[in-house]
């Protein structure tokens, strides 16, 4: 025991206290928050400013029902979008001086609104970008409007009183059983489920890796030899798991300090920011994340190690690490299967497949409440398919680290699993 | 009762018998000699001794113990022939972790480090990463980890490989100070020079099989003293007609260095006569055969005329 934690200290001090882990720490978060925040911030930033859109109106009575209804300001309380009335009696030649001005800057773009719209139901928007959705929703939906509308007077109806009548029904989905229900709708369900899927997927990636470089590296420095001669190699296996899982967990305290910090404190901002808030995640759900977390980076990190133990370098290694990470991308390719169709039978079987599960099983615990059985048959099935990988890891790893030169063949490999 | 005892040890990879039914006993206090070309089995010995490869047969006893165990390893250092540092490691953190890695407490090993260091003069450097030092450094920090937990066996595989003079000779201090201690040694190497000069006891090795092995003295005793080692300067042709005249049984010339093995009953002053009508003698000597001497010897004996090749082969790698 005194030996494995010399080793596990070792293992854990000599990451924790490089500069890549720091700024690697430091910088997750941030690049995190860039992620889901910025755009946010950035839409809002840019809507701020007034646009200047001529709208050419053949039909010469939806202007002004479009005036009423384009109607968005910004905080300042001045109109988003002035619209300026644009008489054209050659539709080309409008075009070609309208398209002039919003190329030179002074209109921002230029709406059509063809004689045909009542029937036809197509106008057109010339813009310098189109790809603003959410600026062409705006846009459409006010025309929409204008010319229904229009056309609700056309045929003697009142509109106000068509639209009470025509107003939508909104369906809030709440998932029973699972703690979360007073707050998350169906899509911060969703939310939390991918993010936290993707979030295992990340870390049995990134630690993993870390771990299988931590073996080629002891093997490439031929330090090995050494090491082992005081430790056994089963040992010295399992401090390494261990110690790099314990650099993983670091790293999840300080963002989850962090994030709680961000949430507690920052509430008074980030709602603001588009309607962007902390999802609410119950503390059932946290714990089977950190459980699945735990079992899918002992999993995947005994599968690191030994291939670490087969190759001579970490080119050598890509090329033996594609079979590993297809297990691990293809849970994220299902995730959203799963998550919409939790308790389908494919789902009930993917979910308990050991190499899936820690990915699986938890969105369908996050999204619906699989009964206990499937949740514990899972738990039991990936426990045990660790403790069998351990056992053929730590035999292939014990004569492997000591091999240079070729890589094993597959005969090989059964070989060194049943002398070592 | 002996520090180290390898009984009847056999291990095979495969087809190829490594280690074919190898016994070896090594006394408290002497230096061991592992003797035998490269690819002879030394490593593979070395390495079921440190129970990093385990053996298909027999067993080993180290301080009359079986060394499956710990415990019984902790009192051993051990210098690999493939040697490697963690180069990220800091010099005295490096010493610290494999000296906890022997068993010791943190707060047990801090002044032996130091005294080490200072001694190797390396507390200059104690902060440095190892990847930072010289390769002379870096041995000598690896040989430092093999001795700083006190180990009554201490096994060094090829320990002078790659060692400049000075540092060889540090190394050659410590481990005759370790053997006035107590300590027994165990160093393999294939320059038979080195072993010659430093061993109590030999083992030779060829082709997994022990070839010979006793106490040096009495192996040279045994092995009669009509030998000749001869410098000279000239032409050699002169040791052809030694041979053909019926004086010399064999020799061993280097150029201006011979190393000459009389037929039985033969006058070395018969010999030096000769010798000096032909060149300019420097030195003659009557001496003990050397052990390389004794090798080919018995090697010759053992394996008859028509093994020929294989024993130059042998002799060969015997001098690179």
């Amino acid at each position: 025991m005194h030996k494995m934690w010399t080793a596990f200290r070792r293992e854990y001090f000599s990451r924790v206290k490089t500069k890549g882990f720091i700024i690697g720490t430091i910088l997750f978060p941030v690049f995190l928050g860039v992620l889901f925040v910025v755009p946010t911030l950035m839409m809002l930033v840019k809507s701020d400013k007034p646009k200047q859109i001529a709208v050419v109106d053949q039909t010469g009575e939806i202007l002004d029902s479009l005036l009423v209804a384009l109607n968005d300001k910004n905080e300042a309380g001045e109109r988003l979008y002035a619209l300026i009335a644009h008489d054209a009696d050659d539709l080309e030649a409008s075009k070609k001086t309208l398209s002039a001005s919003v190329e030179e800057g002074g209109l921002d773009g230029y709406i059509i609104i063809p004689a045909s719209i009542y029937e036809n139901g197509a106008a057109e928007y010339h813009s310098k970008t189109v790809t603003n959705f959410q600026e062409n929703n705006r846009i459409e939906s006010a025309l929409n409007r204008a010319v229904t509308d229009k056309r609700l007077q056309r045929s003697g109806l009142e509109p106000e009183k068509v639209r009470g009548l025509m107003r939508e029904v909104h369906l809030d989905a709440i998932p029973v059983g699972s703690g979360t229900e007073e707050k998350n709708n169906a899509g911060m369900t969703f939310g939390i489920a991918y993010f936290l899927g993707f979030f295992i997927y990340m870390a049995m990636f990134i630690y993993g890796a870390l771990v299988q470089r931590s073996v080629i590296e002891e093997k490439t420095s031929r330090v090995i030899e050494s090491v082992i001669s005081s430790i056994k190699p089963f040992h010295l296996m399992a401090a390494k798991i261990f110690g790099v899982g314990a650099v993983g967990l670091t790293q999840f305290l300080i963002w989850a300090v962090v994030i709680g910090l961000l949430s507690f404190y920052g509430s008074a901002f980030t709602p603001k920011a588009g309607g962007f808030s902390m999802p609410n995640v119950s503390f059932g759900i946290l714990f089977f994340f950190v459980l699945f977390f735990v079992l899918g980076y002992f999993l995947y990190a005994t599968l690191y190690a030994g291939v670490g133990a087969m190759v001579n370098s970490e080119q050598e290694a890509q090329q033996m690490m594609l079979p590993i990470s297809m297990f691990i991308i293809a849970p994220i390719l299902l995730i959203m299967y799963v998550i919409g169709n939790p308790n389908s039978q494919a789902s009930v079987i993917l979910s308990l497949i050991p190499f899936f599960a820690p990915i699986l099983m938890l969105a369908r615990i996050v999204v619906a409440t699989p009964p206990a059985w499937q949740i514990i048959l899972c738990i039991v099935l990936t426990a045990a398919t660790i403790f069998g990988l351990i056992w053929v890891v730590g035999r292939i790893y014990r004569v492997g680290v000591l091999m240079y030169g070729k890589r094993p063949t597959l005969p090989e490999l059964l070989k060194w699993i049943r002398y070592a | 009762m002996d520090t180290l005892r390898v009984e009847n040890v056999g291990k095979s990879f495969g087809q190829l018998e490594a280690v074919k039914e190898l016994s070896v006993a090594v006394q408290a206090g002497t230096v061991y000699g592992f003797l035998g070309p490269n690819g002879a089995g030394k490593t593979t010995t070395i390495r079921m001794i440190m129970e990093i490869i385990l053996p298909d047969s027999g067993q080993i006893l180290i301080n009359g113990q079986r060394n499956t165990s710990t415990e019984t390893l902790d009192r051993v250092g051990y210098l690999p022939e493939e040697r490697g540092v963690y180069r990220k490691m800091k010099v005295r953190e490096s010493l610290e972790f494999f000296a906890e890695l022997k068993g010791m407490r943190r707060r047990e090993h801090g002044p032996k480090i130091d005294a080490w260091m200072e001694r190797f003069e390396m507390t200059a450097v104690r902060d440095k990463k190892l990847e930072e030092l010289s390769k002379g450094n870096q041995q000598k920090i690896q040989f430092l980890t093999t001795v700083i937990h006190e180990p009554n066996l201490i096994i060094l595989d090829e320990p002078f490989m790659g060692l400049d003079p000075l540092n060889a000779d540090l190394v050659k201090e410590v481990i005759l100070e370790q053997k006035a201690r107590g300590t027994a040694i165990v160093f393999s190497t294939h320059l038979m020079e080195s072993a010659e000069k430093l061993c109590d006891a030999i083992c030779l090795i060829n082709k997994g099989q022990k070839v010979l092995d006793g106490e040096v003295r009495s192996l040279k005793r045994n092995f009669g003293r009509n030998h000749v080692a001869l410098n000279y300067n000239g032409p050699p042709d002169f040791l052809v007609e030694l041979k053909n005249n019926g004086l010399v049984e064999r020799y061993n010339d280097s150029g201006n260095y011979v190393e000459i093995h009389l037929r039985n009953g033969a006058s070395p002053q018969k010999l030096l006569a000769t010798a000096i009508q032909k060149v300019e003698v420097l030195r003659f000597e009557v001496v003990e055969p050397s052990l390389h001497e004794i090798f080919v010897a018995t090697v010759k004996e053992n394996l008859g005329r028509d093994t020929t090749d294989t024993l130059h082969f042998t002799l060969y790698t015997l001098h690179v």
